[in-house]
């Protein structure tokens, strides 16, 4: 109970989080659709689809223990996720518990392809249940802070940030979501973000950053230009490169309590 | 026997007299930057779109000179500067052109869209606050930027460094450059532009084994600093910027002579439109004040007035930066294709 009240917390102040930076969402995944920006009304649709795609995992593990893994077509998990709105609703709004479904599909996915007992399969399931469904909570969270005011219109544009301390929001952002596309099995895209995030954004930011901390600089250095491409290049685990993006992102967030001190002593220009 | 053109360690940061063997080119008598407090206020509306700057620097000076002009009302347009190029040319084709400033980070950008007849020719007075070399009819740099040799000095002492680039291949030195970027390819135009592809592609070529590759500039000076190289190739900024977080940095700058090597890159401004209005927001950006803050928050070389340079870089007069065209940094694509010719990229 007490775990599950500091998720819900550490979900709230994510979410509030991205209500500031959602200006510069980034989405690798085509049309998001207008939908995001009218949760509320879309709610009991996203909770069909995830009870349909929980029916739809359910029929794959039950042709998969009666007919074997060709029967079972796993591989239409990725499809049905694919096709459902509550896909872009959740990867517009947290974009952590988007990695883990993810990560759920391609559990179960790679568990049957494998040929892996039934248990093993259903432990899988397991987790891909308990991501959709804490990934409906988020969303229905959403929908009231979008209903309040608080969630900022979601754009398909990107709008360039105007300091560095923006900056680093969108960098923060972003490398979560280079864990989602990561979980998704895009090793070019992740890279790709990885190496962007970078030229595009953290090498405006490191300038200001380096008179301030030059280790924490030469620390992010090191962590945007090996530690992670190679983590990703060698294919590691989700949770491996995961825990490469939460140390980042921790300094990224000391990054930002640096720069916005710095901010208040800054020379007026006139 | 290898002459140093200029060579300086920061420990004697802004001792400008202590090189009496350079000699001033170019950078005659000019005007004084003039102070903001003699500048008209600015009335009315305008738009601008902004190249992505350092940090949130330009931000901040637009944010002062918004303050400082309650009746002037200013519609920002920010993206990379390469982009907003490209966006300015369609809308001008599409007769839908909205922009009337364009603030540039970088030079090529400006040139293109100035080759395309779109920018406004700028007054005298105006033109005449700047350096003599940074002079240009229709469009202003704002603030400047020069290629250095950053060097550990622990590895290697100044002597060991040549003062022309194009020697840097027949030395025995470790070196960091990072080809990818954007910077390092203006500074291979500049090389490309003035001794030719022949000789730039023979250089990369030598260079080839003997650099290591980095990201950024950053890690250029960054890796000269932890002793992995001897030296680097990067822009002035980074050395000042490591040695202000980090005083104790083994690091010390070396400039070459009238080659790419000490090339001088600005930022630079333009009107897309006419009017007094475009044209005193444009005094704005040259004003004393602007022009001091840029050098000593961003570590920019002041380019209006006889301001001095940020400590740890010698004056103007006392650096010798090539004569290029600096709008025609922008033709990089025989640059790619020569990098990739020669297997840099």
């Amino acid at each position: 109970m007490k775990f599950a009240l500091i998720q819900t917390k550490k979900m709230v102040a994510s979410l509030i989080l991205l209500a500031s930076f959602s200006t510069f969402s980034v989405l690798a995944n085509g049309e998001v659709g207008e939908h995001v920006n009218h949760l509320t009304a879309n709610l009991k649709k996203y909770e069909e689809e995830v009870n349909w795609l929980s029916s739809k995992t359910e029929g794959i593990i039950a042709a998969y223990q009666k007919s074997g893994a060709k029967a079972a077509h796993a591989e239409a998990l990725m499809e049905h996720w694919e096709a459902v709105d509550f896909h872009a609703a959740i990867e517009t709004n947290y974009v952590l518990i988007y990695a883990s479904i993810w990560q759920g599909l391609y559990g179960v996915k790679d568990s049957i392809d494998n040929q892996s007992p039934i248990e093993n399969v259903k432990v899988e399931q397991a987790k891909l249940e308990k991501a959709l469904w804490q990934a409906l909570g988020a969303v229905k969270m959403a929908a009231k802070y979008q209903d309040d005011g608080l969630l900022t219109k979601v754009k398909t544009t990107v709008d360039a940030p105007k300091n560095s301390i923006e900056a680093l929001a969108v960098i923060d952002t972003n490398l979560h979501s280079v864990v989602a596309k990561y979980a998704e099995k895009l090793i070019d895209t992740s890279t790709n973000m990885v190496h962007d995030t970078y030229l595009n954004l953290f090498e405006g930011v490191e300038g200001e950053l380096i008179a301030l901390d030059a280790s924490l600089v030469e620390d992010l250095e090191k962590d945007f230009n090996v530690t992670l491409p190679k983590a990703i290049k060698e294919q590691k685990s989700v949770e491996q490169v995961r825990e490469i993006v939460l140390a980042m992102t921790q300094k990224i967030s000391k990054a930002k309590a640096l720069l916005e001190k710095n901010a208040k002593n800054k020379k007026a220009v006139f | 026997m290898q002459r140093r053109t200029f060579i300086k360690t920061l420990s004697y940061l802004g001792a400008a007299s202590a090189f009496p063997f350079l000699s001033a080119r170019g950078f005659a008598a000019i005007s004084s930057a003039i102070p903001v407090a003699e500048l008209p206020e600015l009335k009315g509306e305008l738009t601008l779109y902004l190249g992505r700057g350092e940090g949130g620097l330009y931000e901040d000076v637009l944010d002062a000179i918004k303050k400082r002009n309650p009746n002037f009302n200013l519609r920002i347009r920010r993206g990379p500067t390469a982009a907003l190029a490209n966006m300015i040319m369609a809308e001008a084709k599409a007769g839908v052109s909205q922009a009337d400033l364009f603030w540039a980070v970088d030079s090529g950008a400006i040139g293109q869209v100035v080759d395309a007849g779109l920018a406004q020719k700028l007054p005298g007075d105006l033109t005449q606050q700047l350096q003599p070399e940074f002079r240009f009819s229709h469009w202003a740099p704002i603030s400047g930027r020069i290629r250095t040799l950053p060097y550990n000095p622990d590895r290697i002492s100044a002597a060991q460094i040549p003062d022309s680039i194009m020697a840097l291949p027949d030395t025995d030195l470790s070196i960091a450059w990072a080809p990818a970027y954007a910077s390092f390819q203006s500074f291979i135009t500049a090389m490309r532009l003035i001794e030719g592809d022949k000789a730039t592609t023979h250089w990369l070529k030598g260079m080839k084994n003997k650099t290591k590759q980095y990201a950024g500039e950053l890690g250029v000076v960054m890796a000269v600093e932890r002793g992995e190289v001897d030296l680097g190739l990067a822009n002035h900024y980074y050395t000042l910027r490591l040695k202000s977080g980090k005083p104790d940095a083994r690091l010390a700058l070396a400039f070459t002579k009238n080659d790419a090597g000490c090339l001088i890159n600005a930022s630079g401004v333009l009107a897309l439109k006419e009017g007094k209005t475009a044209t005193d927001f444009i005094r704005y950006l040259l004003s004393k004040e602007v022009q001091t803050y840029l050098s000593t928050e961003a570590y920019e070389l002041p380019l209006a007035g006889q301001l001095p340079t940020p400590a740890g870089i010698p004056n103007l007069a006392q650096l010798s930066p090539p004569n290029v065209d600096l709008t025609k940094l922008a033709d990089l694509r025989p640059t790619i294709n020569l990098m990739r010719k020669a297997g840099i990229i």
